[in-house]
């Protein structure tokens, strides 16, 4: 059946891909309230946590 | 708010992978109980996070953070005291039964420990509401999304609607569980990067104490008389009205999210699912109650952030959607909104495979068309679940025209479901319960609570027989209907149980607590075995009790 971790890992992956681009290429994006370039550090987590699905899909594949 | 093309994208790239969950897991489908129940086949992690998220709608999170605007941290006790308890004793108490007795659903337990009548109540009353309840919170997505971002709420409800359709229709209930699992995942990395600079920019804790009245920061501290808090309830009815009776009638009798325990691969697993799911249940208020106390906070800071206004106060239910555009730039914007419609997907899911489920076996297999072969009710649940959507989406529209209806829809439901966790309760673990004894049991609590809700008076609603007494409080109302209905049901059922025939102890193996054997996990490490993981459970929960009180 289908493994649920690599979905997972495989959306989340792509999403933080997108938004670290975002956040490289266009790092004067910002919101109202901060300053912190928010696209290229949440997309590293999600890069992160994708990642971390994946792998634990590939373990137990 | 305005939406980017990258915004877009990632809505897209969100509906293709749920719709592609549900494509890859047609195959999986071969007979009603694959389609209906999963087969009993999912991990454990899966079942534990969808259980969370099926009960997890976008109106939870819009609600919960406008309580916490509008009431504070005191809004946690919708988790610490609520839920929590109730997710407990559901896993280690009420899950052998359910899971033991071999029933496909809340309602065939019934059937199986009282009789038809008292099925046959449950499994419409059920059916009708989670129809309804669906709808209602169809048309609150809908509503939002016209609001923040102008989009047609027809659009929005079709296009959200069509996409649970089809991935429940392809790959019915494990489908609809491995989305809610992605929904989960969603949600929380979606919405607690708010929550952590929403919390920041007020400057931490404690400076929403410094900002804020101190009612605002404390869960118990203003409790022990209601009109010292904003809620406007007392101890004994939170504890007693919400955290036992509400909660433990939501947790451990609503078909939605048993029905996620019960797919669960095997009796232990199925036991570790509510007490997996308390874990992120007890965290939540930090991504959806406290964003709606720091939004407060934010706003008294004068640094270009205000609450909407409506009517002469505050549009608390606009609180997390404005926080969201004020701190997510286009991108994470798009991943915000999408955790929202992930929300809102994720509870509709949940309701319309309770739905079908119950309508399939329940109501269709009990009384419409017994003896059929199972390749019949496989086509019968799928039907289903197209009728159940379409009815939703009917809901949706008549609460968009005829709000007055489904307020009052909303109250006779309550009076319905308030009495439920008595009957539960006896029937587990006394094994006189009789079916007659449940039967008016639950006639009777209804009626109590319609009664107490005729009689008394709150923010200008009940007292429509006579205006007895005054509540401080909508919430204090409801808690004390909750009360009386649970009490009137325990009482006239362990009266009329007594003076009826009971069923004799073999026809209830499996059934009820005594008759019923509990495996016991030999050889299993500890946190695989229900007992431990419960007392972790308390342990964290207490400490969040003290810290915040």
């Amino acid at each position: 059946m289908l493994d649920l971790r690599s979905s997972t890992g495989w959306l989340f992956a792509l999403l933080g891909v997108i938004l670290m681009a975002l956040g490289v290429f266009d790092p004067g994006l910002r919101a109202s309230l901060t300053d912190l370039n928010v696209n290229l550090y949440c997309g590293i987590v999600m890069l992160a946590f994708g990642g971390v699905m994946l792998l634990l899909a590939r373990k137990h594949s | 708010m305005k939406l980017a093309p990258v915004d877009y994208l990632i809505l897209a790239i969100y509906f293709g992978f749920v719709l592609g969950i549900g494509w890859r897991l047609r195959k999986s489908v071969e007979s009603s109980r694959d389609f209906l129940t999963s087969g009993r086949s999912v991990p454990v992690w899966i079942t534990s996070l969808a259980f969370l998220a099926a009960n997890l709608g976008a109106q939870e999170v819009i609600g919960m953070s406008a309580s916490g605007a509008k009431y504070g941290i005191m809004t946690a006790h919708f988790y610490w005291i609520g839920a929590v308890p109730a997710m407990l004793f559901v896993g280690v108490f009420m899950m052998p039964f359910y899971y033991g007795s071999r029933a496909r659903s809340v309602p065939e337990y019934l059937k199986l420990r009282f009789d038809e009548k008292t099925r046959g109540l449950n499994a419409l009353t059920f059916a009708v509401m989670t129809v309804f309840s669906s709808g209602i919170s169809m048309y609150a997505l809908g509503l939002l999304l016209q609001l923040v971002l102008g989009w047609s709420f027809t659009a929005s409800v079709l296009l959200s609607a069509a996409i649970v359709l089809i991935y429940t229709f392809l790959g019915g209930l494990t489908s609809a569980i491995y989305n809610e699992v992605l929904q989960f995942f969603l949600i929380v990395l979606g919405f607690a990067p708010l929550a952590i600079m929403s919390v920041v920019k007020a400057g931490g804790w404690s400076g929403m104490e410094t900002r804020l009245p101190s009612v605002m920061t404390h869960s118990w501290k203003y409790m022990g008389d209601a009109s010292q808090n904003p809620m406007g309830v007392e101890v004994f009815s939170m504890v007693a009205g919400l955290g036992f009776v509400l909660s433990f009638g939501y947790w451990c009798t609503d078909f939605l999210v048993v029905q996620r325990a019960m797919a669960a691969d095997s009796m232990s697993a199925a036991r570790r699912t509510p007490l997996i799911a308390a874990f992120p249940k007890m965290m939540m208020p930090f991504i959806v109650i406290v964003p709606g106390i720091a939004a407060l906070a934010i706003a008294k800071m004068n640094i270009g952030y205000a609450l909407p206004l409506k009517g002469d106060g505050y549009d608390y239910d606009q609180a997390f959607t404005t926080l969201m555009s004020h701190f997510y730039p286009s991108g994470m914007l798009g991943v915000g909104l999408t955790a929202l419609m992930a929300s809102f997907m994720s509870g509709m899911a949940g309701n319309v495979t309770a739905f079908n489920t119950v309508f399939t076996y329940d109501i269709y297999q009990g009384y419409i068309h017994k003896g059929a072969p199972d390749a019949h009710y496989l086509r019968v649940g799928r039907i289903t679940t197209v009728v159940g959507t379409v009815l939703s989406i009917m809901t949706a529209y008549l609460a968009q025209h005829y709000n007055n209806i489904m307020d009052l829809l909303q109250l006779v439901f309550g009076f319905v479901n308030a009495p439920l966790f008595a009957t539960f309760l006896l029937g587990m673990f006394w094994r006189r319960t009789t079916g007659h004894g449940a039967f008016t049991g639950l006639l009777t609590g209804t009626a109590a609570a319609a009664l107490t809700h005729g009689l008394s008076v709150a923010e200008h609603k009940g007292g429509w027989i006579a205006p007895l007494h005054q509540f401080p409080s909508t919430m204090a109302q409801n808690f004390w209907i909750a009360i009386f209905a649970w009490t009137s049901c325990f009482l006239v059922t362990i009266v009329v149980s007594l003076l009826t025939k009971p069923r004799p102890a073999e026809e209830l193996q499996g059934l009820v607590y005594g008759l019923t054997k509990v495996p016991h996990d030999v050889g299993v490490s500890w946190y695989r075995k229900p007992g431990p993981v419960a007392v972790l459970v308390i342990a964290v929960l207490l400490f969040l009790n003290f810290w915040f009180r």
